[in-house]
């Protein structure tokens, strides 16, 4: 009976997602962007390239794993191979849904592990055009989204949605979203500033399958303004691989284990 | 030649209405073209693209990320440290924020610009004020914060806590004065005790280049209008003078449609063209009309009386042209595209007045009805008893009058020695006008509003990290503050030195740099983590290998700026670069030392060459290279003359000055040439020295040179008045040039002929 059930709901899916509110549609994008799999790790690499095409590398190994559901919780463990001055330094984020994150960095020149605050969500991750939002996720509640069209873009079927911030809170007024039918990865984000002038562009340019989820393993993020833009690129991708809570420590802040790190 | 000339003046006497027509359709052509003007203000483009300090000042603001900044000044009286006052910088910044043009994300404010700061072990970095604080203890912990901090202090607000500053950077110096007013709109909205200034190079030189528009169009009419004035009280007859006055305003007509025509812009240079033309062209008039009131009482028929007139007057009235022509022509050799098209237009405007001389001038006075002619022909004998005398005398006390010369020449020389060489955009506004109000005010409050950037180059990647460059930079620094004009230096040593002392808890021990380059390297990486990935752009470039030490000066003169590059010169010299690492000024204070020099000496040689070419063409016109030489001397004298006036009374040799010395070509040699012209004729039909130059002194000519050194001199005056200095400087210069172009011709080339007579009357 209830695998007969099961089936019927299954048939049933594709003409429920076409009712999907813009706010599910958001959801959902969330849940397979940003909070994939219980854990995750990879290696990133992150070009910053300004406009005349000059680059500073950014290399780091991030660690991500998951407390409680989609928009919940989450704990970053990052830590940096390059630039080379940097090595060694290890930079750890406490995400909370609805109030500031804990961030914590250490310092290897000194010896010290230094908190530093978070007021500001659309500042700058570790100096890229990524902001702590771009990586982590807003606030479901934060906006009012807008399911403003449906169309194509390179191929797939996407829903277009608008958020609008419902408080001054950020240096954007609204964002376009083009979310993917099927498996509901953000294609493409248009950020327009409070002139009204496109500000910034973020594109997923290439994606891969890892376990089974599909990812996004290289992205771009371009400062329309200055030209600047940063390019994302995920090595050695995985999820759920067990990554141990007394992991986001001060201690290990200090003393990462190189299992985990390499 | 003289049979061309003379058929281009008949045919104009006999087909008047013909000329007139043909003028005026020419005239519908060339004013057409004045539709397609294209103006350009920008001081910069005195250089050309490729000049390497150009090169190099594009280069810096590509690896800086700097833009021309325009400096806004809130000052209260009892402390900016207040609530309403505090609101209004807020509310002031994010209106800016939304400027078109107004590079946004670099705008430093107060509300904006990130601060690093410890509190309760965390570290923060956010701007001082991202909301307005409530309570007195928020607003002293806010002074606290900014005054404590060198990166804030005496750049974003005034060590006295009565002024705050915000610096706002536009995409291009050219919409300065567009967003500028913007910006007042912004203000001037706000109401309470708060006092606003706005200042900065981009908006003095672009509201320099929105204001001569303007002024060219009051100015010139008055001069032209005070012009005529001084022609009717001559001549007594507005119907002889009007054809001089259409000529004078058709050759501008005629020059600045062909400039507009072949897609020339129109720059500051080229704006005071008009007024070069307005006196070259009048001067053939004066001497026609002074001789049509001579001939016409003898002649008593106007066809007859111009036809003598122009064959007495079309040779010297030609080598005038001619000579003035070549002498600006020659300014095109000078390394300064505005001075070339300068020079060549305004060669070009001297042939068209020449032509228009030639063809509308008989054409327009064949129109007076002999009828109206009748009372001139009553009048006796033109001349001034005056003029005469001075012959006289000069001749017969020659040497005393050469002796007399001489010594003048010498103080004027000496005068030149104490030429102060100097300029500055700001200065160019009269001391009332708002933008001298304001660079005033902002240089007194802050560190200055001219910002220049001293740069240090090294060769390979993340070099700028290494102690030894950081305690070099901080050394530079800490030296520039002992100079007087230098009010606030920034650097990345002074973020280093932030983040180390922020680090420690705000130990002022550990305001210093750290010695590790991994140190430096992760505190760096630590501010960049927490900020704008451009954040340090202004002061290091993304690979480390340059950085940028903003210099603020609290005056913008050129001889300033000389005078901070010259000290740092010295320290770099006794305390050597680290290895590897070169030093280079920019910023548009140095970009303007660098287009002064270029000017001055461009300007200098340009003018030095033009008197040789002259000199030349005058030996080979007179056939004697005596009399060529006499007839320079005017030039000369009235130049040295002018210049040594000019460094007695302690003004500054600027730009205005440096062009306006050019006019000396148009006029110093007009009115000797016409002098040594119209002698030698005399001369040669007399064969009597004194005779001659009784003639020449007491008649016709000698009036004629008075006259136009009276209508120059006083028809410039209007300029006085000007708002803006550069024109002022015209008015004066004009009327010293005319001046002194006068009193040499007059008094001192008599006594010359008489002194040297054995070396010009030999034949």
């Amino acid at each position: 009976m209830m695998r007969y059930l099961i089936i019927l709901f299954v048939l049933f899916l594709p003409i429920q997602s076409q009712a999907l509110t813009a706010q599910e549609i958001v959801k959902k994008s969330q849940k397979a962007f940003l909070y994939q799999g219980k854990d995750f790790k990879a290696r990133v690499l992150m070009k910053l390239i300004t406009k005349s095409g000059r680059e500073r590398i950014r290399e780091m190994t991030m660690l991500r794993k998951n407390y409680g559901t989609s928009g919940g919780e989450q704990k970053y463990f990052i830590y940096f191979f390059k630039p080379a001055d940097v090595r060694d330094m290890t930079f750890m984020v406490y995400k909370y849904p609805g109030r500031d994150d804990d961030r914590w960095l250490f310092i290897p020149a000194i010896n010290m592990v230094k908190r530093i605050a978070a007021r500001d969500k659309t500042s700058s991750f570790v100096g890229s055009d990524f902001t702590y939002e771009d990586i982590s996720g807003r606030d479901l509640e934060d906006d009012i989204h807008t399911l403003i069209k449906e169309e194509k873009l390179g191929g797939r079927e996407c829903h277009v949605i608008k958020s609008r911030p419902k408080a001054g809170d950020v240096n954007y007024s609204y964002k376009l979203s083009w979310i993917d039918k099927e498996n509901f990865l953000p294609l493409k984000e248009k950020f327009y500033d409070l002139k009204g002038d496109l500000m910034k562009v973020f594109t997923a340019d290439r994606f891969g399958e890892i376990k089974g989820y599909p990812t996004v393993v290289e992205r771009t993020m371009k400062n329309i303004r200055s030209g600047h833009r940063t390019e994302v690129t995920f090595l050695k991708t995985d999820y759920n691989t067990g990554i141990p809570d007394r992991l986001f420590s001060e201690r290990f802040l200090k003393r990462p284990p190189k299992k985990w790190i390499k | 030649m003289k049979k061309a000339i003379m058929k281009l003046v008949e045919f104009s006497v006999t087909r008047p209405w013909t000329v007139i027509f043909l003028t005026l359709i020419l005239t519908l052509i060339f004013s057409a073209q004045f539709p397609n003007i294209k103006i350009d203000t920008d001081p910069e483009n005195m250089l050309r693209e490729t000049e390497p300090v150009r090169v190099f000042h594009q280069q810096v603001k590509k690896d800086f990320g700097i833009n021309e900044l325009i400096v806004l000044g809130i000052v209260r009286d009892d402390g900016i440290f207040q609530p309403d006052s505090l609101e209004k910088i807020k509310r002031i910044t994010d209106e800016i924020l939304r400027i078109k043009g107004v590079i946004s994300d670099d705008v430093l404010s107060l509300t904006v610009t990130n601060n690093v700061v410890a509190g309760g072990g965390t570290l923060n970095v956010r701007p001082p004020m991202p909301s307005v604080p409530e309570t007195g203890e928020d607003i002293e912990n806010l002074r606290r914060e900014v005054l404590d901090n060198p990166l804030f202090r005496d750049r974003l607000v005034s060590s006295d806590g009565k002024g705050a500053a915000i610096y706002i950077p536009i995409e291009s110096k050219d919409i300065a004065h567009d967003v500028g007013e913007k910006i007042k709109a912004i203000y001037e909205n706000e109401q309470g005790p708060e006092k606003y200034y706005m200042a900065g190079l981009p908006i003095a030189e672009d509201t320099f280049g929105n204001e001569m528009f303007l002024q060219m169009a009051v100015v010139a009419p008055m001069a032209g209008g005070l012009i005529m004035i001084v022609l009717f009280i001559i001549f007594k007859r507005i119907s002889l003078i009007i054809p001089t006055m259409i000529i004078s305003m058709l050759s501008v007509t005629w020059t600045m449609g062909t400039m507009i025509g072949l897609g020339f812009t129109v720059h500051i240079m080229s704006s005071m063209i008009p007024v070069f033309l307005m006196p070259i062209a009048v001067c053939d008039g004066v001497h026609i009309l002074s001789d049509f009131y001579e001939q016409y009482p003898r002649l008593k028929d106007r066809r007859k009386t111009i036809l003598t007139v122009f064959d007495e007057l079309y040779k010297p009235m030609f080598f005038t042209s001619l000579t003035t022509a070549v002498g600006f022509a020659n300014l095109a050799w000078a390394d300064i595209p505005p001075v070339r098209v300068f020079g060549l237009f305004i060669s070009l405007g001297v042939l068209f007045a020449w032509f228009l001389t030639m063809t509308f001038i008989p054409a327009a006075l064949m129109l007076v009805s002999e009828k109206r002619l009748i009372s001139i022909a009553e009048k006796k004998a033109v001349g001034s008893p005056m003029l005469a005398r001075l012959g006289k005398v000069s001749l017969s006390k020659s040497r005393v009058f050469v002796a007399s010369g001489a010594i003048l020449l010498a103080t004027a020389m000496y005068g030149v020695t104490t030429l102060s060489v100097n300029d500055n955009p700001v200065k160019w506004f009269k001391k009332d006008h708002t933008i001298r109000i304001a660079d005033r005010e902002l240089n007194k409050l802050i560190g200055g509003t001219y910002i220049s950037y001293l740069t240090l180059q090294a060769s390979t990647e993340d070099d700028i990290k290494r102690p030894e460059v950081m305690n070099y930079i901080e050394g530079l620094q800490e030296y520039l503050d002992t100079v007087p004009i230098v009010g606030k230096t920034t650097s990345i040593a002074d973020v280093v030195k932030r983040v180390n002392y922020v680090l420690h808890d705000e130990d002022k021990k550990y305001s210093i740099l750290p010695s590790s380059k991994e140190a430096i390297g992760q505190y760096l990486f630590l501010f960049l983590m927490s900020s704008a990935p451009d954040e340090l752009d202004n002061f290091v470039d993304y690979d480390f290998k340059k950085a940028n030490i903003w210099v603020q000066l609290r005056s913008g003169d050129n001889r300033d700026m000389t005078y901070v590059v010259n000290r740092v010169e010295d320290y770099v010299n006794n305390n050597p670069a680290p290895e590897g690492i070169k030093l280079e000024w920019s910023g548009l204070p140095y970009l303007n030392i660098t287009w002064q020099r270029l000017m001055v000496v461009g300007m200098l040689e340009a003018t030095i060459g033009s008197w040789w070419v002259i000199l030349i063409l005058l030996i080979i016109l007179f056939r004697s290279f005596w009399w060529g030489l006499t007839a320079m001397l005017p030039l000369g004298f009235s130049v040295l003359f002018s210049y040594g006036l000019i460094g007695f009374s302690g003004q500054e040799y600027n730009m205005p000055v440096a062009v306006c010395s050019t006019l000396a070509l148009g006029l110093g040699v007009d009115f000797a040439i016409h002098f040594v012209y119209r002698f030698r004729e005399k001369y040669r039909e007399t064969q009597d020295l004194e005779a001659s130059m009784q003639w020449t002194m007491g008649g016709e000519p000698a009036l004629a040179i008075f006259r136009n050194a009276v209508v120059v001199g006083i028809g410039f005056l209007p300029l006085v008045f000007a708002t803006l200095t550069p024109y002022v400087t015209v008015g004066l210069f004009f009327g010293s040039l005319a001046f002194f172009s006068g009193v040499t011709t007059l008094v001192f080339l008599p006594a010359l002929t008489g002194s040297f007579k054995g070396l010009l009357l030999r034949t």
